[in-house]
């Protein structure tokens, strides 16, 4: 399989482009908070560890076997400056699975960002990478993160308690999932 | 982890190690096509067989994440190897662990299955301090997913069209117990006639 997109991506109002090195700072921003990170598996982020992840990413930009990451940054139309980030992930190739993942900047919460990145990521993953099925995980607390999920016409599949410990207390984990099929009868709509 | 007391004895049943000359008899069961789907290797023939018998043999005991307690289920009226059971840590920091069970074909529809995933959970919880025990079935697997919930576990995924197997679409069922939910067998098997006397 090769998805090799063209970026930018852009949807009404956002612009998806690859990271670069000129984002830590832009990233750091809201991965510094505590607010952002409580729902992730790691603490609030050092500038240098966003430096690190950052130079990691660049260069992840299309998919071609199992294993491989597509991670974006996300700007709005009107300015430039990252305001959060996307992943699409091909998790098993024979199976055309996928997952997809966002995480924004507090402040442009509320306004339909998400969601609106999160479907063109199906569109992704879907029309482009010629997935069959796409899931995404979150904390069964983050109410905002699934509710987005239900927005795009994801299924709750799966509601673990308990099966894991993550960073000293009990995590409970919500996974979506669409189907293709499901995606395009909702596409039509 | 404690060091499980085998052999575990039920009202019908003796879950004991594996030994070689149970080949023929996990043979019977283990090279079906339903029955693989449930294994983590391949055995379709007497050589993967007998290698997956061997790694068996090894699985009595947990030291760390990912050892397993894989235990011939045999029963007692009989002597007659009916399936298997086994239970893998998955994750040492959480305390869980995963609960498998196989009953050849014939022996199936008689409850055998659940007295041993019974006695497994008894072994997960109370020998060796679980905290979440879970286990999958395919969700076509009507009369496993029955006992699975007969045990008091809970639905925790349904997962559809999420891998191939052998060719189609496969739609699997995750249930799990927490180990504050689970009502022990309380059949006090370990008083021994020599205590009591």
């Amino acid at each position: 399989m090769v998805y090799a997109p063209r970026y930018p991506i852009e949807t009404d109002r956002l612009r998806l482009r690859p990271f670069t090195r000129g984002d830590v700072d832009a990233v750091f921003a809201y991965r510094q908070r505590a607010d952002v990170a409580r729902y992730l598996s790691d603490g609030p982020m050092t500038r240098e560890s966003v430096a690190e992840a950052l130079q990691m990413r660049v260069g992840q930009e299309a998919l071609r076997v199992e294993g491989d990451k597509i991670f974006l940054a996300v700007e709005t139309k009107e300015r430039s400056g990252v305001i959060g980030e996307l992943s699409l992930i091909l998790r098993d190739e024979a199976g055309r699975q996928g997952e997809i993942g966002y995480i924004l900047d507090p402040g442009y919460h509320g306004q339909g960002y998400a969601t609106e990145a999160g479907a063109k990521l199906l569109e992704m993953g879907f029309d482009g990478a010629g997935l069959h099925r796409i899931y995404a995980r979150c904390a069964a607390a983050n109410h905002a993160s699934w509710r987005v999920m239900e927005r795009l016409g994801m299924r709750r599949e799966a509601h673990f308690r308990e099966h894991a410990f993550v960073k000293g207390a009990w995590d409970e984990e919500f996974v979506y999932a669409v189907l293709e099929d499901e995606w395009r009868t909702a596409e039509r709509r | 982890m404690p060091m499980p007391e085998l052999p575990i004895e039920t009202d019908r049943l003796l879950l004991r190690n594996f030994q070689k000359s149970d080949l023929d008899a996990v043979m019977s069961y283990h090279a079906l096509p339903d029955v693989q789907r449930y294994l983590d290797w391949k055995a379709r023939d007497k050589v993967e067989v007998q290698a997956a018998l061997d790694t068996m043999i090894q699985e009595h005991r947990m030291h760390r994440p990912g050892d397993a307690i894989s235990l011939a289920v045999v029963r007692k009226s009989d002597n007659a190897l009916i399936g298997q059971v086994s239970l893998r840590w998955t994750d040492a920091t959480a305390g869980q662990a995963e609960l498998r069970f196989i009953v050849g074909p014939t022996y199936r529809r008689q409850g055998y299955a659940r007295e041993a995933a019974r006695a497994m959970l008894d072994l997960g919880f109370d020998k060796l301090s679980m905290h979440r025990i879970f286990a999958r079935c395919a969700a076509r697997n009507e009369a496993s997913a029955k006992m699975l919930r007969d045990l008091g576990m809970r639905l925790e995924a349904h997962y559809r069209e999420h891998a191939m197997f052998q060719g189609e679409w496969d739609e699997e069922l995750h249930f799990a117990l927490l180990d504050r939910e689970w009502l022990r067998g309380s059949k006090v098997k370990e008083l021994r006639r020599h205590m009591v006397a």
